[in-house]
């Protein structure tokens, strides 16, 4: 078996597994968030990427796949899942917040498969497809190997939104009782600050980016129902590795987590998904709770 | 004390169900409907094909209870695999022991066609016409008396294929697909027949993903790299999507050649509308607007009168399937398996493209086959299939011996 | 040992509810002897998961690994070896309970939540490999037709076996929970610092119950293969470990029967609302979600709470008098 492995195709192959790992931080780092701050693994979170992607398309659609249509659906989408996870939010989960967390955990799973069968009956079970606007589309040349233009396009984005999450937990005073409720939430709350709000905010900033991810997703992949299932391991095991809550710990993690499959899929295709999982291990046996340091 | 008091709930409860139980035991039936198990896939990708073939039965079944069978009706119950085996092969046993199935139809999946064939066929005794899933194992090697294929299969597309493709200057070809029956089904019958047919053909490399496998850029990036003169993707089902469309978006088409069975069929087209990729080549068994018999124009009129759009494949073979049974039964003359089974052998039914035979050394449809490219077409709104070639059922078929030594 | 199961007051009512499950065959049509059977595998499955989270405490996240490791055990060394079946049923609860001491070690030494997530890399680990590894475990397609010796095939003796094999395990599992060892265990789940204080290996015992409870998973993988005939990588999906754990919260997870009440339910639901309605799981979900409000404690919860409430009010009025 022949495989010709060059520096340009390697250097495209690991662009490629970086503009992937951006989705996968994207995602992760709302999950990551909303553990740090209610310390409940958010098991809904697929669900709500899903919803994020075909929210896209029927927004995307309904300007007939305009370029226009098509930033408001990466707009739009994500606030939509926003909406919603409010509604669950404030409508259900709150009331959970004294109890142990295991049944805040639960509740997130029956959320998961309440939001699953939502969507089929919502959209229907056959699958769609969104096209990205004409900037985005074609690929440019890197090295002399052809490279899409819209994971490129990715490549700015994820960056964008790490700096702007953690400019929104350090400078603003939203972040810092977010963070200090983390750590702490009974001494927040006799300070006087409504507790129950702020989990309530970093709930929906968490379920928003999940929504972002999937509007981000979309025109790369065909929009399916079981998209849940598969991004919520692959952000679970991210956030592992990375250190509970901690959002450039969701950064390392989902590097790690797209280059080994993007290096793997050259070296070994056949077991190229192996390789982030033994990632995974390697790490956690050296440093069980994670690379970089847990908020709590 | 509690804990007698739940033990005579729990003891309460056995005998309840043990009366009920006894209650529904099935009661043996006079002059009755016939009863036809579906087992498909009616959410995620896959789902085009699984409506569209139940579109296609639906319209068959309604015109042959005009007539009725053996003094009843057809009927049937469907059920929805997701395409996994697992919910499948318990839906299909469910079918077989609760609901009393003559028959069960059925599935995309070729890992489930024969899972079914094995566990539940082979087992129960019933028969099971696999009308989708195209693994060549399931007439082939895995085939016994109780299961039957109304589809083409990857025996047919692969010997297609290879005597198309082995006319040209093809020397290196990169196999690339699903993780599962199908895909390796594709991938062994194609690179068989044309090893066969051109023997210095090289096959460079392998990628497999699992099914489903949503992002397949990184995929092909690694396959452009290669430089093949040729891409076989074996795929379909669930992901057939997800290909074309990385296709299209890393333009890799139109530096590769490509070949992907039923690349060229309504069904895998029609949703990506224009955003197909063109000059990808294929291999398919049913075309709605080839060969313009009249025969299948009247089928695709009638077709689109009830649903609003044209038939692929799916729907195609499940009308043939519908025939089959209702010729079937009526010549074995009551509702037996056995019989049935007998009477299916060698039985040869109209379809809309002609006379088609469900072959009696392995229970298979034989089919015509056809060999096209992809083009977008304005009329339809989306890609169809040019420059088409078609080669008789009887050239791409494997012959009965070759089967029957595969058999052992 | 015996004398003590033969003494307690539930033994009449054991023996009575055996006697009528060993006559179901007779009365009831194929399909149900099929999903009772069915039951009884999953109901044992539960029961394992809550001798570690019901009882022990921990955040057993993965289970389902270790039952399909039993399964797929079973089912390799019957397709792949010449080996007889009964060295593959047997090996299938002995490799899953060592692979739950190796994942168990990596996991004790972390605490609550920390513990699930490392369980679930870990089980990731084995479901991807079990996936994609297609030339040893045929992948997403799974095996089936697994041949099983004559004595234990044919839906009625698949049902027997599986019967005597679950009520055997139910009874050692009675008996390990009512053993000092399970009070510990208890002591634990309630109270680690203070067990640390008095001198318990609080991470020892955690292993050891983490031992037998995936043994017991083992032995409920290798009862599927026996009854289904078939192994499937989603038996190693995550999904399946949560589905568990409702299993033994819709029961009762305090008490011993539950989660096989709890997998009793599961299964019908799934099974009859199944066919009916392709949105069986937002029912499921709905369901759940009234349970974690309204029925925290699971459905035989209901009365153990009203009974410690009963015992004590009668205990308060003994110590009046």
């Amino acid at each position: 078996m022949e495989t010709s492995v060059t520096l340009a195709g390697f250097i495209s192959q690991l662009l490629v597994g970086l503009s992937r790992a951006m989705i996968l931080f994207i995602v992760a780092s709302g999950l990551s968030f909303i553990l740090g701050v209610l310390r409940v693994p958010n098991v809904a979170h697929g669900s709500l990427y899903m919803i994020g992607a075909f929210a896209a398309h029927t927004i995307a659609v309904a300007f007939e796949g305009s370029p226009a249509g098509f930033w408001l659906a990466m707009v739009c989408a994500p606030l939509v899942v926003a909406a919603i996870s409010l509604v669950a939010e404030r409508l259900l989960f709150c009331h959970l917040y004294e109890r142990e967390h295991l049944m805040l955990l639960l509740f997130t799973f029956a959320l998961m498969l309440i939001l699953g069968d939502l969507t089929k009956m919502t959209w229907g079970a056959d699958y769609r497809s969104i096209v990205a606007p004409p900037l985005l589309q074609g690929s440019v040349s890197v090295l002399g190997t052809a490279f899409p233009r819209y994971n490129l396009f990715l490549l700015l984005v994820g960056p964008l939104v790490a700096v702007g999450l953690w400019l929104l937990s350090t400078r603003t005073k939203f972040g810092k009782i977010a963070r200090a409720a983390a750590v702490d939430r009974e001494m927040v709350g006799a300070i006087g600050i409504n507790v129950s709000w702020v989990f309530a905010f970093a709930f929906v900033l968490g379920c928003l980016l999940a929504g972002l991810g999937g509007a981000l997703v979309s025109p790369t992949i065909s929009i399916t129902l079981g998209m849940d299932h598969s991004i919520i391991i692959e952000a679970f095991l991210i956030v592992t590795i990375g250190g509970l809550g901690n959002i450039w710990g969701a950064m390392v993690g989902a590097l790690i987590f797209g280059l080994t499959q993007s290096v793997g899929i050259m070296v070994l295709p056949q077991f190229a998904i192996v390789f982030p999982y033994l990632a995974v291990v390697v790490i956690l046996t050296l440093k069980p709770t994670g690379l970089l340091k847990s908020v709590w | 004390m509690k804990r007698g008091h739940v033990w005579k709930a729990s003891l309460l409860l056995m005998a309840g169900w043990w009366v009920v139980s006894a209650l529904l035991l099935p009661v043996p039936a006079a002059a009755r409907n016939i009863k036809i198990g579906i087992v498909d896939t009616y959410s995620g990708p896959a789902a085009v094909f699984g409506n569209d073939a139940l579109n296609g039965f639906k319209m068959a079944v309604d015109e042959i209870n005009k007539q009725g069978v053996l003094g009843g009706k057809i009927e049937f119950v469907t059920r929805d695999d997701k395409f996994k085996v697992d919910i499948g092969l318990s839906m299909a046993k469910e079918l077989v022991l609760k609901e009393d199935v003559d028959l069960i139809v059925g599935t995309v999946n070729s890992g489930l066609a024969l899972a079914i064939s094995d566990a539940v066929a082979k087992k129960e005794k019933i028969p099971y016409i696999a009308w989708m899933s195209k693994s060549e194992n399931v007439t082939g090697k895995a085939g016994h008396r109780y299961v039957f294929s109304t589809t083409e299969n990857t025996a047919m597309a692969g010997k297609t294929a290879a005597t198309v493709l082995s006319k040209k200057p093809i020397k290196r070809i990169w196999v690339a697909g699903d993780d599962y029956e199908y895909g390796h089904a594709l991938d062994e019958s194609f690179s068989r027949y044309m090893k066969q047919m051109k023997p210095d053909v090289e096959f460079i490399g392998k990628t497999w993903w699992k099914v489903g496998e949503p992002d397949l850029v990184p995929y092909f990036t690694s396959i452009q790299a290669a430089n093949p003169d040729l891409i076989h993707f074996c795929t379909g089902g669930a992901s057939m999507a997800n290909v074309l469309k990385t296709i299209k978006t890393t333009g890799i088409n139109q530096k590769i050649p490509i070949y992907i069975h039923t690349a060229i069929d309504y069904a895998v087209l029609k949703p990506l509308g224009t955003e197909a990729p063109e000059g990808v080549m294929g291999t398919m068994d049913y075309l709605f607007y080839y060969p313009e018999l009249s025969s299948n124009q009247k089928f695709v009129k009638d077709f689109q009168a009830l649903y609003k759009a044209p038939p692929g494949f799916p729907a195609f073979h499940a009308y043939t399937t519908a025939y089959l049974i209702a010729e079937a039964f009526r010549q074995a003359g009551k509702i037996d398996r056995e019989k049935f089974i007998d009477a299916i052998e060698g039985l040869k039914v109209d379809t809309p493209v002609g006379k088609v035979e469900m072959r009696a050394c392995d229970h298979q449809a034989v089919y015509p086959m056809l060999f096209g490219t992809t083009k977008i077409s304005k009329e339809y709104g989306a890609a169809v299939a040019t420059d088409i070639m078609t080669l008789r059922g009887a050239e791409v078929m494997p012959s009965c011996e070759e089967i029957q030594a595969a058999r052992k | 040992m015996l004398k003590d199961i033969l003494r307690t007051s539930a033994f009449p009512w054991t023996a009575a509810v055996l006697l009528v499950l060993a006559l179901v065959p007779f009365a009831a049509g194929r399909f149900y002897v099929y999903i009772l059977a069915v039951i009884f595998v999953t109901g044992l499955l539960a029961m394992s998961l809550n001798l570690l989270a019901g009882h022990g405490g921990t955040y057993q996240f993965h289970h389902g690994v270790f039952y399909g490791v039993g399964a797929y055990t079973a089912g390799l060394i019957i397709t792949k070896t010449a080996l007889p079946a009964w060295v593959a049923l047997c090996a299938g609860p002995i490799a899953a309970a060592a692979a739950g001491l190796v994942i168990g070690t990596f996991c004790v030494r972390l605490n609550k939540l920390y513990f699930g997530m490392l369980q679930i890399s870990l089980g990731s680990l084995i479901w991807i490999l079990a996936l994609r590894w297609y030339s040893l475990t045929n992948g997403d397609d799974g095996i089936h037709g697994i041949p099983m010796p004559e004595l234990l095939s044919g839906s009625v003796n698949a049902y027997y076996f599986i019967l005597i094999v679950v009520s055997a395990c139910l009874a050692v599992m009675y008996l390990i929970l009512k053993s000092p060892f399970g009070t510990t265990l208890r002591a634990v789940r309630d109270n680690p610092q203070r067990c640390q204080a008095v001198g318990i290996n609080v991470r020892r015992h955690q292993l050891l119950a983490i031992v037998i409870a995936t043994f017991f998973a083992g032995v409920a993988g290798v009862l599927f293969v026996v009854l289904e005939g078939s192994v499937f990588p989603d038996m190693l999906f995550w999904v399946m470990s949560l589905e568990i754990f409702i299993m033994c919260l819709l029961g009762g997870w305090f008490t011993f029967f539950g989660p096989m009440l709890g997998a009793a339910i599961m299964v019908a639901l799934r099974t009859f609302v199944g066919s009916y309605t392709d949105y069986w799981t937002l029912i499921l979900g709905v369901v759940l979600i009234l349970l974690i409000f309204f029925l925290p404690d699971g459905i035989m919860g209901i009365n153990f709470r009203t009974w410690l409430r009963s015992r004590a009010r009668r205990r308060a009025m003994n110590t009046v008098r």
